[in-house]
């Protein structure tokens, strides 16, 4: 058995709106491609074990994995799916590696969000018969959320539109990055409404990519690498399904994903024990409501932090310094790109968007509307 | 023949994956809407433990993790919690058409539920006409015209003679 977990390698697809030269098989290729070559790794030799994460709805195809097990290293061997978010992949990779079952797993996660229509895929996680009818997506829903937010804390669309001028400024220094730009208050405000408060600027765009990761035992990424990134926490966990059971002021799943991976890795202050934190911001408000349940700030307060420059890449606690999920990151992706920015930034490889001496860092990523389930890994380089 | 995999064209193939279902409402959700078709009311669920009121009704307290079997009826009177104004135009999927915006959902907490219903709000789509804390009321179709699914629930609207908090 494994004491330890390192991400030895990551490869990551540019963004972008529409990757028509590609269909998901190719797509999914160019990244694991590129982690096998960068790290030496062969999948007959070294690979032990695939963890692929998409969504049978986005891709048009029932058990979306079926299709590219070629690809991802799965044909007569091993190959298992997470229906879920990117970030997902990367806990249980871990865990089958701690449990001493595998020695070395990819980790893959992709989507071709422009195949089809975001609005319509979303709407089907909602309920069929009590909730579905209505129309209602992870905009709609994410807008209720905000709104309660606003309420909770009388917090402002200026304090939502702070966060995406600061995400879209850093995704200045990504080239991986779609959407970036220095913006100005004004620029965030008048964007076209989507559903109130949210404009376009504060919903992250639809786009097409895909990460993938190896993760390796001990013994194993000491001889694979000399930057070994440590999973030092996990955490994971649920709110309910029907949004009138929780109040969506409040995330309660975060916190307590946030508890687990903090106990696991022994962090007791999150500002103090962390360099830099990358998050999933579907939607710019969610930045100031993660930061929250990550135990970042008191209830309401994440809006200064980001008015003060604290959250800046230059600020005490760098959040989103790659421009996070508003700069263009595919649904179900978002998450395992979430915990490769925040292993680039470990291994001192994230190039002009690097954070000074960065030695432990969280990811986060979120499933369902409003942030349902919750998924918390702590890395770090020590 | 052109050995090397030079990308000439681009070809994308449009197809519409048109899957019908028909889903079982189940016990407690076919209760909720005959009691709704039949006699307008709304009914709930409560917790033997920890007494919380659910809707919509279901068979487990997810925080308790025990079998809910107690009903209680609901006003169809509540409080505004939550809403957004929608520019979108997103589909109603039992008719695949747009719901045509602007239009506003609402978030509203029915007296003596725990939980909160999402509907639609009739109220002018204006930030200074909807506010959280209003007071609201279910709007029903008539009884001969109710067909036991959520369309049965036209939608909110508030109550009169409220005026928006300063």
């Amino acid at each position: 058995m494994s004491d330890r977990v390192a991400i030895v390698g990551v490869a990551q697809t540019r963004f972008s709106p529409k990757r028509a030269d590609a269909n998901v098989a190719e797509l999914a290729y160019e990244v694991i491609e590129k982690v096998l070559n960068d790290t030496g790794l062969s999948i007959e030799k070294d690979i032990d074990n695939t963890i692929s994460c998409s969504h049978d709805i986005w891709d048009g195809q029932t058990i979306s994995n079926i299709g590219i097990t070629d690809v991802a290293g799965g044909h007569l061997r091993t190959e298992e799916k997470m229906a879920m978010d990117g970030s997902t992949a990367a806990y249980y990779g871990a865990v089958g590696i701690l449990s001493g079952e595998y020695e070395c797993t990819l980790l893959l996660a992709h989507t071709k969000m422009s195949q089809t229509n975001r609005h319509i895929v979303n709407n089907d996680a909602f309920e069929p018969i009590y909730s579905r009818q209505l129309g209602l997506d992870f905009t709609s829903a994410g807008a209720l959320q905000a709104r309660r937010f606003m309420h909770a804390h009388g917090l402002s669309r200026e304090d939502f539109a702070r966060v995406v001028m600061k995400n879209l400024g850093n995704a200045m220094a990504n080239p991986l990055a779609c959407r970036f730009g220095y913006y100005g208050l004004d620029d965030v405000l008048s964007a076209p409404m989507e559903a109130d408060p949210l404009t376009a600027m504060d919903a992250a765009p639809d786009v097409d990519g895909a990460v993938a990761m190896i993760v390796a035992s001990e013994s194993k990424a000491k001889k694979i690498t000399d930057t070994p990134v440590w999973i030092q926490g996990l955490g994971s966990c649920y709110d309910d399904y029907f949004l009138g059971d929780r109040d969506l002021a409040e995330c309660m799943a975060l916190e307590k994903a946030a508890a687990q991976a903090y106990k696991m890795a022994g962090i007791s202050n999150p500002v103090k024990d962390l360099d830099l934190i990358e998050l999933s911001d579907e939607f710019s408000y969610q930045e100031l409501l993660w930061l929250e349940g990550l135990g970042v700030c008191k209830p309401g307060e994440g809006a200064r932090l980001t008015e003060s420059g604290f959250t800046s890449r230059e600020g005490e606690l760098p959040v989103n310094p790659s421009g996070g999920v508003l700069s263009g990151v595919p649904a179900n992706v978002m998450g395992l790109n979430r915990v490769a920015e925040a292993a680039l930034q470990l291994m001192g490889k994230a190039g002009e968007r690097q954070v000074k001496d960065a030695k432990r860092a969280v990811a986060q990523g979120h499933t369902g509307f409003c942030g349902q389930h919750q998924c918390v890994i702590v890395l770090g380089n020590q | 023949m052109n050995q090397k995999n030079t990308v000439t064209e681009q070809i994308c193939v449009p197809m519409t994956v048109d899957v019908p279902y028909r889903f079982a409402a189940g016990k407690y959700m076919a209760r909720f809407l005959t009691e709704l078709r039949d006699n307008g009311r709304f009914v709930g669920v409560k917790c033997p433990s920890c007494n919380r009121v659910q809707m919509p009704p279901r068979v487990v307290c997810a925080a308790c993790h025990v079998k809910n079997d107690e009903w209680v009826e609901l006003s169809s009177e509540g409080t505004m919690v939550g809403f957004t104004i929608m520019y979108l135009p997103l589909t109603d999927p039992t008719t695949g058409k747009p719901h045509e915006p602007p239009f506003v959902y609402g978030s509203v907490r029915l007296d003596g539920s725990d939980s909160t219903v999402e509907h639609m709000v009739n109220v002018e789509p204006d930030l200074d006409k909807i506010w959280v804390g209003m007071r609201m009321k279910v709007v029903l179709r008539d009884r001969e015209e109710r067909i036991g699914d959520l369309s049965d629930i036209i939608h909110f609207e508030p109550l009169p003679g409220q005026k928006r908090p300063q």
